[in-house]
């Protein structure tokens, strides 16, 4: 829910699980029959066996492929849910103390939450530090805190603009390279055909990190947080980056220049294989998302950097990105983060099932910048080599802290958004009253909170 | 809606003809044979009770007072993320009823109900009247196809119609387009608890017509066969004789109802993915506290809305109960 | 009941304008009755046009209409092979937990109600009356407690985990309660003692024939609750394996919209619910006679 990814791509079939076949009464007995978890294989010398939530359907060939080519550890993967629903699981389980699994597919700013709730293993106890100067230097910084180290990072979403290259010919539209200049395209487009949007608004919570990547860009750097300085935060969600992102499509919204169609909605999804939006604002995993919604505009689309605010500029943003965590719950906290550390890592055959077929951006320096992901090219995009405009935004993103209570954060900020869409607030006030919740809440849950 | 209302029929059942026909003749036969019950019978007759009510007993202690009482004592400590938790009484109930997130939620529910339940009660009402009076083969079907969504999961149900209000492909807004009254946009704020109750109306309507029904037929025809060879139509026969001779299944039906409507969940739920800055997390109380829980992990806090909506809805219905007493005793 | 053949004769001037009413009353009604009829079914009538889309086709071609070349058996067999054919086992899943549940939950308040009904014990007044309290209780209060408490017997994320608490049917043991003070008399059961029998045999011979139909409408009615329970399973299963189908096509549901990409899950998702709700449906049309009975018994025409 929190963020609008994970591709999903062709159908791929686990065979191995021949569900089909099982009867009733097998089912019955196998589910009914013991205790829930795995990996208690203790004095026994068969293998360990690490139990993994992730959601992606891909992920299944790359616990193949793992399990292949590891011996003494083997990985069972199961699907809890997708995102929220993962991980509102994960936080029960927590809380009872039983039923997390060993490791956990997390995206990066839900990391904070889970760690204050203690729930993640300090990996950096297990020799994950070697991995430090494997990974882009912002993703290790959103998993560690000094030696402690929370998650291995995966995937990220450097953010570009993806466009059909067909519309802004046939409106003879430029390519925008400043969101002044997106203004002024989007006005000439949506009075060329009114049906037509250059892009869409994300307003609901789904585009909520969608909404905060923008505002990264623009320079907003609203926490100030790390867990070894509990209780300690600081707060400032209506610093001047942050208010001229909503000023900007405020406007741009008064002015109907853009749609506000929900992200998770098959409305939108249709959107933008009808024509009705020239433009896709979005990440690096954006692409195998948009190749599969939008199946029959394949070879109308390009990408182009993220416009600027100024002209010239290299600001880049983010707009998810997911790591595996060790939970505090697994047995085998030497197997568990080897796990998390090797099921991607810089493993070749992993990546190429990652990014052929799950479209993940890596973040991992040796593929991320190696030749076969940075000169892929896409029929999609009229056979461009659309990581070239990627692999530059990727390397262009600076620090940027989450908070711990970013849920609640993320729902605010939605909630006011609403607001402000429905004309009962104005925009220019959304930012500040999104900064009074969140800095109230969090003094509330005990935090020193300073603005 | 909630739990409760899948959990079965709320009609009393009228006894069966060919039962008592047996039970009296049987009984009849036997009259005589009528014995006081000894001591040692009567002891064995407190043991079969208690051992046929012992499964019962022991899941209603396990899934109900158990995880119960630990709710209420969870309600009774205060926790936050940082600096763990301690016992504070009744603080959190003492914020729960100054909460505006919770209270406007309780306002919103209220509001809902006062439009969607009669709407949907009265529907249930016609619909049994008409079924009631009329046996032809259209009626027939009419009574199985309002009953049909009471046999839809909630949650298909609201994914269904979360497809039908789609502003793109949804009949009705390709309806208000071809008259050329534009977009209709069912799932922003205006139109949300309209489209929320809409699903809750087409998903219950027919379950409550069915025990409505059910109350009909239990009446003696004698009366109103009276009342029309007195020369009344069929829509006084109705309104006159029937609905007042069925009051306590109305008042029993509103009941159950009005219960479900304040713990409104699931369907705006299921529709806060695709509109999540109209159903915000706070939309009903009891998504607060289930949103509080889950998302939040805010537990103890979560516990204190849920016991004090489980008072709400406690005194609510008891009040409910107390001024339609005279009604609800009609029978 | 009142057909157009009632007894004629014998009128005087005034029933002529009455016929004539009655007459507009009934196309009034059959006319209520249609358009009722239509709105209630007209999402099913969508969910059976969607299914036979492929993707394209559901979204941009009108909603209540076929469109041709139909995808229905495509759309099946994607339904019933798509990862493993984990449809499949989620039906199986859901059939079990239904049936279970439905049985025990049925046997268990078969026996309470019947206990409550005829004996008394110690404990039955605080009991029966902590009952109807009981449904007052929201289900998202009672979510947190029963999955801490059932973790720490390691049963979350069993089967288990959502069979025992929907064996708790408090209406069913009300409903039953109900029906015994009503249709069984305590002649019979004196009766029956008076002859020698034991109270088992007074209980499976002489009462839970005569209990059918309640019965009968107790099992319709928690298989159905169980079938379409979502929260109870939501909350408690961690394993994809062990999902009932309403979580499942919430989880394909939910991963179509937010991992996007999943044109191919739209068309599953529909489909699925189509053949999800199916089952329950023909239960109850064909078991119409039997539930019907249940809440009616003793007033057929």
């Amino acid at each position: 829910m929190s963020s609008n990814r994970r591709p999903k791509l062709r159908s791929v079939r686990r065979t191995a699980v021949a569900a089909t076949s099982a009867t009733l009464a097998g089912v019955l007995l196998a589910a009914c029959g013991g205790g829930s978890d795995s990996g208690s294989g203790a004095a026994s010398k068969g293998p360990v066996h690490i139990k993994v939530w992730a959601w992606y359907p891909q992920f299944k060939q790359v616990v193949a492929e793992f399990n292949k080519t590891h011996k003494d550890v083997q990985v069972d993967w199961v699907q809890a849910g997708v995102g929220q629903d993962e991980y509102t699981k994960l936080k029960t389980a927590l809380k009872a103390g039983q039923g997390a699994p060993d490791v956990v597919m997390l995206e990066f700013q839900e990391l904070p939450t889970i760690q204050l709730s203690k729930g993640l293993l300090d990996m950096g106890k297990y020799g994950a530090n070697a991995d430090k100067d494997k990974y882009v230097d912002w993703a290790w910084k959103q998993v560690s805190d000094g030696d402690h180290v929370y998650a291995i990072p995966v995937d990220g979403g450097p953010m570009a603009m993806m466009y059909r290259a067909d519309l802004f010919k046939k409106y003879k539209l430029k390519v925008p390279t400043t969101w002044a200049e997106f203004k002024e395209e989007a006005a000439k487009l949506h009075k060329a055909d009114p049906k037509a949007y250059m892009t869409d608004f994300g307003s609901d919570e789904t585009a909520a990190g969608w909404r905060q990547g923008l505002m990264w860009q623009a320079g907003s750097r609203p926490y100030t947080y790390a867990a070894s300085k509990l209780p300690d935060i600081g707060v400032k969600l209506n610093d001047a980056g942050a208010k001229k992102v909503y000023d900007y499509w405020g406007d741009l919204v008064k002015n109907k220049l853009v749609d506000t169609q929900s992200y998770a909605t098959t409305d939108f999804y249709n959107g933008l294989s009808s024509g009705k939006y020239a433009t896709y604002i979005a990440a690096g995993w954006g692409p195998g998302y948009l190749s599969s919604v939008a199946k029959k505009t394949a070879g109308k689309w390009r990408v182009a950097p993220l416009p600027q605010w100024t002209a010239g500029g290299n600001a880049q943003g983010d707009w998810g990105g997911s790591s595996f965590a060790v939970t505090t719950q697994t047995k085998h906290p030497k197997e568990a983060t080897q796990v998390a550390r090797e099921l991607f890592g810089t493993s070749e055959a992993a990546w190429k099932i990652g990014i052929d077929q799950a479209y993940l951006f890596p973040l991992s320096n040796p593929i991320l910048n190696g030749s076969y992901f940075r000169d892929k090219k896409y029929d999609f995009f009229g056979g461009q080599q659309i990581n070239k405009v990627f692999v530059p935004a990727a390397n262009g993103i600076g620090g940027f802290d989450w908070s711990p209570f970013q849920d609640f954060a993320y729902n605010t900020d939605t909630s006011e958004v609403g607001k402000a869409l429905q004309g009962q607030t104005a925009w220019s006030s959304v930012n500040d009253n999104v900064q009074d919740q969140v800095t109230s809440y969090a003094a509330k849950q005990g935090f020193k909170v300073s603005k | 809606m909630s739990l409760l209302r899948q959990q079965g029929p709320a009609a009393a059942v009228p006894p069966s003809p060919s039962v008592e026909k047996v039970a009296g003749t049987y009984a009849a036969g036997r009259k005589t044979g009528r014995r006081t019950a000894g001591l040692s019978a009567r002891t064995r007759h407190k043991a079969m009770g208690l051992l046929l009510v012992t499964p019962f007993g022991l899941l209603f202690a396990a899934f109900l007072v158990a995880p119960l009482a630990y709710a209420f004592w969870l309600s009774l400590r205060t926790s936050t993320l940082v600096g763990g938790d301690h016992f504070s009484w009744f603080a959190n109930y003492k914020q729960t009823f100054t909460d505006p997130h919770f209270l406007s939620g309780v306002r919103r529910v209220v509001v809902f109900g006062l439009v969607q339940i009669p709407v949907m009660l009265g529907l249930a009402l016609l619909g049994a009247l008409i079924i009631d009076e009329v046996t032809s083969r259209l009626a027939k079907v009419f009574r199985m196809t309002l009953f049909m969504p009471y046999a839809v999961p909630a949650v298909i149900g609201a994914l269904m119609w979360g497809f039908l209000y789609s502003p793109t492909f949804g009949p009705v807004n390709s309806l208000t387009d071809a008259l050329g009254l534009g977009k209709v946009d069912l799932l922003g704020h205006s139109l949300m608890l309209t489209s929320l109750g809409n699903i809750v109306t087409w998903q219950w309507t027919g379950y409550n017509m069915i025990v409505l029904y059910a109350a009909l037929q239990g009446l003696p025809r004698e009366v109103y066969e009276a009342a029309k060879l007195d020369g009344a139509g069929q829509l006084q026969t109705a309104l006159r004789i029937k609905v007042p001779m069925i009051s306590s299944a109305i008042v029993l039906t509103l009941m159950f109802t009005i219960i479900g409507t304040l713990q409104f969940f699931t369907e705006p739920r299921v529709l806060e993915p695709t509109a999540s800055s109209v159903i915000t997390p706070d939309y009903t109380p009891n998504l607060y506290a289930y949103n509080l829980a889950f998302q939040y992990s805010e537990f103890n806090y979560s516990a204190a809305i849920s016991f004090s909506l489980g008072a709400v809805v406690f005194i609510g219905s008891y009040l409910f109960l107390f001024a339609t007493r005279k009604r609800s005793g009609l029978k | 009941m009142t057909t157009a053949a009632a007894p004629v004769p014998a009128v005087t001037t005034d029933r002529a304008p009455r016929v004539k009413s009655s007459a507009r009353g009934r196309v009034t009604v059959n006319a209520v009755m249609v358009a009722m009829i239509l709105y209630f079914l007209m999402p099913f009538w969508w969910l059976v046009v969607a299914a036979t889309k492929n993707n394209d086709a559901l979204f941009s071609t009108a909603a209540l209409w076929f469109h041709s070349p139909g995808s229905f058996f495509d759309n099946l067999q994607q339904l019933f092979t798509y990862n493993g054919g984990e449809y499949l086992r989620w039906m199986g899943n859901t059939a079990i937990y239904a049936g279970i549940s439905g049985v025990g939950a049925t046997a268990v308040a078969t026996f309470a109600g019947y206990a409550f009904a005829k004996y008394r014990f110690p404990g039955r007044n605080l009991l029966f009356s902590s009952l109807l309290g009981a449904i007052m209780v929201p289900a998202t209060a009672l979510a947190i407690p029963t999955y801490l408490l059932l973790s720490k017997v390691a049963l979350t994320n069993t089967m288990w985990a959502v069979i025992l608490p929907s064996l708790l049917n408090p209406f069913g043991v009300y409903l039953v309660r109900v029906y015994v003070q009503e249709s069984l008399p305590d002649e019979l059961l004196e009766a029956a003692r008076v002859d020698g029998a034991g109270e088992m045999r007074v209980l499976f011979n002489v009462a839970l024939p005569t209990l059918k139909p309640a019965l009968v409408t107790v099992l319709l009615f928690s298989m159905v609750g169980t079938w379409n329970n979502f929260f109870l399973p939501l909350v408690m299963l961690n394993n994809d394996k062990l999902f009932p189908l309403t979580v499942g096509l919430q989880s394909w549901y939910q991963g179509a919209l937010i991992q996007s990409g999943a044109n191919a899950l739209f068309t599953l998702v529909i489909a699925g619910s189509l053949v999800a709700i199916l089952p329950l449906i023909v239960a109850f049309l064909l078991l119409q006679r039997y539930w019907r009975g249940g809440l009616t018994v003793g007033s057929l025409k």
